[in-house]
């Protein structure tokens, strides 16, 4: 039980709300999103709920339900979300069967070029734009995923209890991308780009070492000794930290 | 004054990485070394106080292997003892009578110490320890302090990490160091199940400044596991004979049933020993734990040697003057470079900390300047020094020292300054 409504939460708040992450990094989901102008939640009774919003090319992404929006899909249980995540299982429309066509037709495309990016192969990542548009869904999945699963996830509850306050921030050499994680009084914040004065950081030499990293095929250890990925500050952060990336398969693997 | 580069060294930890996981696994791991770029991976021989790297850089070693070098690599007295054993027999059928006289040293120069048990790592005896707690109490539940360290098996290692089920972690109680009303809590959170108290004679939590004792702290804990016959274990296997040769419970003032011994033991020599009060004996008996290698005979005779001659020369003595020597030094040096360091623990096995960036990263930088000018000093966990450090070595450590200083000054400026 407790299992399903984490995953839902990572489902909902760690991948899709990447969509509007796709819709900036990737023009042919740009391209896909051009005209539209509509409203999206999705509501999971006794769990996650959120706001996707497409208007004038953009995407935005909001926890919770905002607004008046056209469509509301409502999931009778998590297990029920996920099984829609997983291409098994349809939402029960709450609201705006007017726009049902929208949703059989139109937004299964984007879903579709989500999931693309974020089901890597050799042969895929071999395409530099795959690679780079991989690399920063991956990187923010890994840190809204690590937020639901420090918060909601029992045995990372414990893992994060043990994570001192203060910023991790992990950034891509030289330019980035970025992201971070604030851990302040028991709260966790997951964000991306740059934080000022990390209290711990870690440091991926260039884009192809953190996608290797990222989607499990870098040793860390190894990688940290040889240097390609550098860890800095308070490294009990990062230790911690990466007991909780590295469960994050084990929902979304 | 030149710095250091690992080019051999790096070269090698290409090959593990092929063969070996993670290159080099365990304590040995360079990922805590911050950045591996600056330290030394493979050591070429060691010699007193000091370790040349395969690059030919030569370290005054301030983390002794981890702790096991108290007495300087190669000592004569421990070689000459373990070469004698070797010509006799090394693992053999049957025990070594060495195996006999190390036991009843330790329960000569241990106060806490009725017998003597052998094994190869500490944790073999950390385990042994928690068993014979369980059997002579017929309880369950095991106190432990909250990132305390006693080895690797599941019921050690925090929750989370990998490889550690629930069921390894459902009888193990954490409490904060320090916190005597925890402990009574647990006491009546679980009565009559409390089989064991296990805790290091002072807290050494990595990343984290060591934290003494409070006043009357052993004394309580040790009237509390009387009073609801819960089993004291010590683990003394860092502390072990370099606060006291008696033990470091006769240090603090206290009286553990079992005390878990290790890395000082036998100057490198694998060896580890759980002694123990006459109560627990016959429970020590019948409590099966073994291993094909700990009736090694040389290790005994290294042990014996190195123990007794630790004694002759009170080396815990020696290593507290020269560890307070050094650190009081480098904590003026440090100051006059506007940076505070904070020394904790005991000086011959302190933790050293700059408190100006609360980050650490000033102080990893610190430690890599030093490291790459020949003083091994890692950010991440407690120093060593041994008897084997010479005035010379302290001499050439404070130079290093300055010129590290300097060289994270300039890297900051005035940042971090107080």
């Amino acid at each position: 039980m407790i299992e399903s409504l984490v995953k839902a939460n990572l489902n909902l708040y760690a991948v899709l709300r990447n969509l509007p992450l796709l819709v900036k990094s990737d023009p042919v989901a740009a391209k896909t999103v051009a005209q539209w102008r509509i409203g999206i939640q999705f509501v999971v009774w006794r769990g996650p709920a959120a706001t996707l919003v497409f208007e004038d090319g953009t995407c935005v992404f909001e926890r919770g339900r905002h607004g008046n929006t056209e469509v509301v899909f409502g999931f009778i249980t998590p297990a029920h979300f996920n099984r829609m995540m997983d291409g098994k299982g349809t939402p029960v429309p709450l609201k705006g069967f007017r726009h049902l066509g929208f949703m059989r037709n139109e937004f299964p495309k984007i879903a579709d070029r989500l999931a693309f990016f974020l089901k890597p192969t050799d042969a895929k990542l071999a395409d530099p734009h795959y690679l780079a548009v991989n690399t920063r869904l991956t990187l923010a999945t890994a840190v809204f995923a690590a937020r639901e699963l420090a918060l909601f996830d029992p045995t990372c509850r414990q893992v994060a209890g043990r994570i001192r306050d203060g910023a991790v921030l992990l950034k891509i050499l030289p330019d980035g991308p970025s992201a971070h994680l604030i851990f302040e009084g028991g709260e966790v914040t997951a964000g991306l780009g740059d934080v000022q004065r990390p209290m711990a950081r870690i440091d991926f030499r260039d884009q192809a070492t953190a996608n290797a990293f990222l989607n499990g095929r870098l040793d860390p250890f190894t990688a940290i000794a040889s240097g390609e990925v550098a860890i800095r500050g308070q490294t009990p952060m990062i230790d911690n930290l990466s007991l909780i990336f590295d469960r994050i398969p084990g929902y979304l693997g | 004054m030149a710095t250091y580069r690992y080019s051999k060294s790096q070269e090698l930890f290409r090959r593990a990485a092929g063969v070996i996981p993670g290159g080099i696994y365990g304590h040995f791991s360079p990922a805590p070394l911050v950045p591996p770029s600056a330290y030394p991976f493979y050591t070429a021989r060691a010699e007193g106080s000091r370790f040349w790297d395969v690059d030919g850089n030569v370290f005054i070693d301030y983390m002794c292997a981890y702790g096991p070098m108290v007495m300087g690599y190669g000592a004569a007295h421990v070689e000459e003892a373990a070469a004698a054993q070797r010509r006799l027999g090394d693992s053999t059928t049957g025990a070594a009578p060495v195996m006999v006289e190390l036991a009843e040293l330790l329960v000569d120069i241990m106060p806490a110490a009725d017998w003597a048990f052998f094994a190869k790592n500490g944790a073999d005896v950390t385990n042994f320890a928690v068993m014979i707690a369980r059997d002579a109490t017929g309880r369950d539940k095991i106190v432990m302090i909250d990132g305390g360290y006693h080895g690797t098996a599941g019921w050690m290692q925090a929750p989370g990490h990998h490889g550690v089920s629930e069921e390894d972690q459902r009888h193990v109680v954490r409490i904060p160091w320090n916190d005597v009303p925890a402990f009574e809590a647990v006491l009546d959170q679980y009565p009559g199940d409390v089989a064991g108290f296990i805790a290091t004679p002072y807290h050494i939590p990595t990343f984290a400044d060591s934290q003494m004792p409070a006043d009357g702290y052993w004394e309580k804990i040790q009237a509390l596991c009387r009073r609801h016959n819960v089993v004291l274990i010590v683990d003394d296997i860092r502390h072990g004979f370099r606060l006291d040769m008696a033990g470091s419970s006769a240090y603090f003032g206290f009286t553990p049933d079992l005390t878990c011994l290790c890395k000082a033991m036998a100057n490198g020599y694998p060896i580890s020993a759980l002694v123990g009060c006459e109560a627990l004996k016959s429970t020590a008996a019948r409590v099966f734990h073994t291993g094909s290698y700990w009736f090694q005979a040389v290790p005994m005779a290294a042990a014996r040697a190195n123990l007794v001659k630790m004694g002759e020369i009170n080396a815990p003595q020696v290593m507290l003057t020269r560890g307070a020597l050094l650190l009081d030094a480098m904590v003026n040096i440090a100051r006059g470079y506007g940076y505070e360091l904070k020394v904790t623990g005991v000086p011959s096995m302190p933790y050293v900390r700059i408190t100006n960036d609360e980050s650490l990263m000033l102080h990893q930088d610190w430690c890599a300047e030093c490291t790459r000018r020949g003083a091994y000093f890692t950010p991440h966990h407690n120093w060593f020094i041994s008897a084997a450090h010479t005035d010379a070595d302290i001499q050439r450590t404070l130079e290093i020292v300055d010129e590290a200083f300097k060289a994270v000054r300039a890297k900051y400026g005035s940042a971090f300054q107080s």
